[in-house]
């Protein structure tokens, strides 16, 4: 097991990565920007370096200066949670050439299926089926208008290198196509520095529904079943549930066997996540690999039982996974709200501000993962995301009750959440009856 | 009640000392009080700042300031060389080579301050500032972050 790790992130998950290791007696090294100063989850970690200004690029982002921390912190690992550089397959290259463990995939595994159009070259390989779309990029305006037609409209232009919903463009026909055409290459270069797009058939009212893996460097993998994430707005992720709710059994197995099979195909091994969208009749098509831990993964933590960031960390370390397929048996259900600072009267506007006073709900089945205390001034430079509260209950309609009572037990005053949104998600009937896409909130809203 | 505390003057001790109390009880991490043209910042951890932001109209204030209140006054209109980088400091090229700047050195922006390596790379830092080198804060291959304080500068000696 490593003596010392660093935490090459902020804010929550950085707080949970040092709670993980608190429990695996391992030393943690926490590091932050000059807007994070002063955080109190740093004074958790036994070690916390500055490596810039508030600027992402100017500290998180800043792989030497990230490196170097490792370096002086004397650490052999470092956990890069979720964004920033946990999904930088160069980032992960210095730390294996500085001989430094990276808890997440190889290099080259991240590569295989970080490139969206790559992943989905594996997926056809592992017989994982992928919405019908174009064979690899698409290089023109021209090939776009052909294999539009062949894949059938709508069609969606996604961009290569995008990611966290951002770069996609919907045509419902031809003549929105050139307009679609140039606006989605336009802003995959600007946004990611890449212009490459494909296409996709566009699944009308998709569910989200991803599969959680967990592989070790001996060659096994299993899953932890999967989590329903269709409660998004603008492609962001506000609920996840686990089970998914009206998801038949053997579809699931399906898509579970799929997701195992398809890391498997890209060597993959740590925590990682394949998503997928399952159409109105219940197929479903494989869209993306997360290769990193997520947001959500308490969810699967709580119907499992499994702690995913310990496990990672295990992993990491070379020991084997100790569970096989058949140990992971779910139980109840899980539902976790994303509590962001963001105004849901104003069009959801970023709040960042000084938190005046927090109360965290408790009780049976409440978890509240959060970095925020009394006195914390959200900084305006990074994600919005106070904190995550996350119920489990044995059925889904307990989980709710419960969700809902722990909603209005939370109290974050001095900057506004989006606790409203979530209980009004909550009490909407769609909800409650599982009736719910990708476009179930944005219809709430519009009235 | 002495006539200082009647004023409600900002700068009695007895009143900061009461100041200071009632941030523990409460758990203030931090205030910051105006009266007038007084000013004084408490931050729990170190620092007490008190600065006059305006001439200082009654004589009695004064006295009061410099009896009781910790004054900063060393710090006061000196410069800070900061590491650009996180890393190990080096205060000469080699550990047999004089080291770049002493104590009561005079020094230009362009003058090499200090060695910080960061992943085998040995970056000259260069002062950035004129002065007279006051003092060295940091001990020779003691590591720093992003910002630390190396180097205290007199810029107007």
């Amino acid at each position: 097991m490593f003596k010392r790790i660093l935490i090459a992130n902020r804010g929550e998950i950085a707080l949970r990565v040092i709670r993980a290791c608190r429990e695996l007696d391992v030393e943690t090294v926490a590091i932050f920007s000059e807007a994070d100063r002063g955080a109190p989850y740093l004074e958790l970690a036994d070690e916390a370096i500055c490596v810039g200004s508030a600027r992402a690029a100017d500290s998180y982002l800043r792989i030497d200066r990230v490196i170097s921390a490792a370096e002086i912190g004397n650490v052999q690992a470092i956990h890069p949670g979720y964004g920033f550089l946990s999904e930088n397959s160069h980032f992960a290259e210095v730390c294996r050439s500085c001989d430094i463990g990276f808890i997440g995939p190889t290099p080259e595994a991240m590569e295989r299926v970080g490139d969206k159009n790559s992943a989905r070259a594996l997926a056809r390989e592992a017989g994982v089926p992928t919405v019908p779309g174009s064979d690899g990029l698409v290089s023109s305006e021209q090939e776009a208008v052909r294999v539009a037609k062949e894949v059938g409209y709508p069609v969606l232009l996604k961009a290569t290198a995008g990611g966290g919903g951002k770069g996609m463009r919907v045509a419902a026909n031809e003549l929105a196509l050139a307009n679609a055409w140039q606006q989605a290459s336009t802003e995959a270069q600007a946004a990611f520095g890449n212009a490459g797009i494909y296409i996709e058939r566009y699944v009308e009212r998709p569910r989200h529904v991803e599969i959680q893996i967990l592989g070790d460097q001996h060659g096994n993998i299993v899953h932890l079943w999967e989590r329903d994430c269709s409660t998004q707005r603008r492609h962001q992720k506000l609920i996840e549930e686990s089970p998914s709710p009206r998801l038949p059994p053997e579809t699931r197995k399906k898509m579970c066997e799929a997701a195992v099979r398809l890391a498997k195909a890209a060597g993959y091994y740590s925590a990682g996540t394949v998503e997928f969208i399952v159409d109105q009749q219940d197929n479903f098509y494989f869209i993306e690999v997360n290769a990193r831990i997520q947001v959500e993964h308490p969810v699967s933590e709580m119907v499992t039982g499994i702690d995913l960031v310990k496990a990672q960390i295990r992993i990491a370390a070379g020991e084997k996974l100790g569970l096989t397929q058949k140990d992971i048996v779910p139980r109840g259900h899980a539902i976790e709200c994303r509590i962001n600072a963001e105004d849901p009267a104003h069009n959801f506007r970023p709040c960042p501000g000084r938190i005046e006073r927090i109360i965290a709900p408790g009780g049976f089945g409440v978890r509240f993962d959060s970095h925020a205390t009394a006195g914390y001034t959200v900084p305006p430079h990074y994600d919005s995301l106070v904190g995550k509260l996350i119920v489990h209950q044995p059925t889904r309609q307990e989980a709710i009750k419960t969700m809902i009572r722990a909603l209005k037990e939370l109290r974050v005053e001095g900057i506004k959440t989006t606790v409203p949104l979530h209980l009004e998600v909550l009490a909407n009937t769609a909800f409650h009856e599982a009736q719910v896409d990708t476009t179930f909130v944005e219809r709430m809203l519009a009235g | 009640m002495s006539a200082a505390e009647k004023s409600g003057d900002l700068f009695n001790v007895k009143k900061l000392r009461r100041l200071i109390e009632l941030m523990k009880e409460h758990d203030l991490s931090e205030i910051d009080l105006k009266e007038a043209d007084h000013h004084v910042r408490i931050k729990r951890g170190g620092e007490v700042i008190a600065t006059h932001s305006a001439p200082v109209p009654h004589a009695a204030a004064r006295p009061a300031a410099a009896a009781g209140v910790p004054q900063p006054a060393a710090d006061a209109g000196m410069l800070i060389i900061k590491s650009p980088m996180v890393g190990t400091f080096y205060k000469a090229s080699g550990p047999d080579a004089a080291p770049f700047v002493k104590v009561g050195d005079r020094i230009g922006p362009e003058k090499t301050v200090c060695i910080v390596e960061a992943m085998k790379v040995f970056n000259e830092i260069p002062a950035g500032v004129s002065g007279q080198v006051v003092a060295i804060l940091v001990e020779n291959g003691a590591p720093v972050e992003f910002g630390q304080p190396l180097i205290k500068v007199d810029p107007g000696a």
